[in-house]
C-alpha cells in the first residue's frame, strides 16, 4: 500500500479510480461504476443497496433484480462527506471509538447549519463530544435517506471504520470497508483477460 | 397585442421567453419580427451580473433570460407565464421591464398536437435538442422523422448546459417538456409526465427549478432511472452520474 502523496509528479497508474484519478492514469474508472462492479462481485446478490461514504462526497447504486435500478451521487454539500467529520475530531479533539451513540442527531440539511447547531449546543452547555456525535448521527441519517432508507444498508469507504458512524445508522448495516471501488476495478483487469 | 403595435415590431429583436401560443408566433412572424429565443445562451457574459436583480441560487434558465434581456437590445419581450411555462417566469417578467419597454406575458394552453417524431428518431441528442429548440420561433414543428428503437431516455427540459447531452446515443428518446416543446403543447402535463419503463432514463431539472418535484416524483415510479439536477454548467460529478448510469443500465453509447 502506498499513499498517493508519495507518489512523483509523473506517476501514471494503468487503471484508476476516484477522485484526482483521471489525469494520473492511463484508463480511468468512472467511481459509480467502480463501485456498482465492486459492489456486485462483493455482495453477490441481485438485490442490494451500496452507500460509498467518502472523504469528498457520498454515492449509492441499488441493485434489483440483478440489474441497475437507481443511483445517487452528492459531491457538492459538506453535510454529507466524511471530511467533516475528521475536521471536527481533529478540532475539539475527540476518539469516535469512544463517543456513545447519542439519542437523537441533529438535522443536518446543510453542512454549515448543522455545523452552527453543534456551536450552539456547546454554548448551551452540552458537552462537546455529544454535540459532535449528534452531528455525525444526523450526517449517518442522511446518507440513509441518500440511499433510499433501505432495511438492509451495506456500507462502503473509510468511514466504515468509524465507529459511531457505523452505529449512527437506523437499519440493519454491513460494512465492507474502504477497498470495495478497488474490487471494482479489479474486475476490469478479469474481463480484460478472459478477452484476451 | 394590437396589430398596429405587432406592426411595429417589423426587423425588429424580440425576445420569446418559453412557448408563446402559436397565435403569438404567427402574429410575430407576419410582422417580420426578428425573434431571439431567450432561454438560450445568446450573450457571452458572465451569468453572475444577474446577482443584482435576482438570487443567485434561483433556476439558470431564468437567470440566462435576465442576462439576455440586460445586454440584448430588445424591442418587446413575450414570456410564456402560464401553466405552460411557470410561476418563476411570472414573477421574472416583472423584472424584464427594467430592461425592455415592453414585455407581454402570454398563457399558453393550446392543445393541438403537432407531434415529436424529433424525440424518438435516430439523432445526435445535441443536435435534436437544438432542432426542437429552434422551431419555438416558427409556426411548424420540426419535420416528420422515422423512430428508432430506444435505448435510452432523457426527460425534462432542454438543460442549460447542453454539454451533458453529448454523454447519450443516438438512440435516446426525449421526453417530457421538451417533447411538449416539440407537439406546441407547453401546458399537456399528461405528455409531460409521460415515460416508458422498459427504457434506461434520466430524469432531469433545472436546479431550483419547480419541475424538480416531477422529475423526482417519475423517477420513483420508473424502474430504472437516475434522478438529476443541474445547476448553470454541469459539473464532474453530474456527468459522472450520467456516464455511470448509462454504462450500467447498458444503455451506453456503442460507437
Amino acid at each position: 500500500m502506498v499513499t498517493t502523496r508519495s507518489l512523483g509528479q509523473n506517476f501514471r497508474a494503468d487503471l484508476a479510480t476516484g477522485h484526482n484519478a483521471r489525469r494520473r492514469c492511463r484508463r480511468y474508472v468512472n467511481e459509480l461504476t467502480a463501485l456498482a462492479r465492486g459492489g456486485r462481485e462483493l455482495i453477490g446478490k441481485d438485490d442490494f443497496v451500496l452507500l460509498d461514504c467518502g472523504s469528498r462526497d457520498i454515492k449509492y447504486v441499488r441493485f434489483a433484480n440483478g440489474s441497475l435500478a437507481d443511483m445517487g451521487w452528492n459531491a457538492e454539500c459538506g453535510a454529507s462527506m466524511g471530511f467533516t467529520i475528521e475536521l471536527l475530531s481533529r478540532y475539539y479533539d475527540l476518539d469516535y471509538a469512544t463517543l456513545p451513540v447519542p439519542e437523537q442527531g441533529f438535522a443536518v440539511t446543510c453542512g454549515v447549519l448543522g455545523m452552527s447547531h453543534i456551536f450552539d449546543a456547546v454554548v448551551n452547555g452540552m458537552p462537546e463530544g455529544e454535540a459532535v456525535a449528534r452531528f455525525v448521527r444526523g450526517i449517518a441519517l442522511n446518507g440513509y435517506r441518500f440511499a433510499g432508507s433501505p432495511e438492509t444498508l451495506y456500507l462502503s469507504g473509510g468511514l466504515c471504520d468509524n465507529p459511531l458512524f457505523v452505529a449512527s445508522f437506523p437499519c440493519n448495516l454491513i460494512t465492507l470497508g474502504r477497498f470495495v471501488l478497488l474490487t471494482g476495478l479489479q474486475t476490469y483487469l478479469t474481463s480484460d483477460r478472459e478477452r484476451t | 397585442m394590437q396589430a398596429e403595435t405587432m406592426e411595429s415590431l417589423a426587423g425588429k429583436l424580440v425576445g420569446i421567453v418559453g412557448v408563446p401560443p402559436l397565435a403569438v408566433i404567427r402574429q410575430l412572424l407576419a410582422a417580420g419580427a426578428e425573434m431571439v429565443d431567450l432561454d438560450e445562451p445568446q450573450v457571452r457574459k458572465s451569468i453572475d451580473l444577474t446577482a443584482s436583480y435576482l438570487p443567485r441560487v434561483y433556476c439558470a434558465v431564468l437567470r440566462t433570460v435576465v442576462l439576455n434581456a440586460m445586454h440584448l437590445d430588445l424591442e418587446a419581450i413575450f414570456i410564456d407565464v402560464g401553466p405552460g411555462k411557470c410561476d418563476c417566469a411570472l414573477h421574472v417578467s416583472r423584472i424584464l421591464q427594467r430592461f425592455c419597454p415592453k414585455v407581454v406575458t402570454t398563457r399558453n394552453t393550446d392543445s393541438t398536437g403537432f407531434g415529436y417524431s424529433t424525440c424518438r428518431c435516430r439523432m445526435d441528442l445535441a443536435e435534436k435538442f437544438a432542432c426542437i429548440t429552434a422551431h419555438v420561433r416558427k409556426e411548424t414543428a420540426p419535420p416528420p422523422r422515422p423512430s428508432c428503437t430506444p435505448t435510452a431516455g432523457f426527460w425534462g427540459v432542454p438543460p442549460r448546459d447542453f454539454s451533458i447531452l453529448s454523454l447519450f446515443p443516438e438512440t435516446t428518446h426525449v421526453y417530457g417538456w421538451t417533447r411538449c416543446m416539440e407537439n406546441k403543447t407547453p401546458a399537456d402535463l399528461d405528455l409531460e409526465a409521460h415515460f416508458n419503463p422498459s427504457v434506461p432514463t434520466v430524469f432531469f431539472a433545472q436546479a431550483f427549478c419547480a419541475k424538480t418535484a416531477l422529475a423526482r416524483h417519475l423517477a420513483d415510479l420508473h424502474p430504472c432511472s437516475l434522478y438529476l439536477d443541474c445547476d448553470v454548467t454541469a459539473s464532474g460529478s453530474v456527468r459522472a452520474k450520467i456516464e455511470a448510469f448509462l454504462e450500467l443500465s447498458g444503455a451506453g453509447k456503442t460507437d
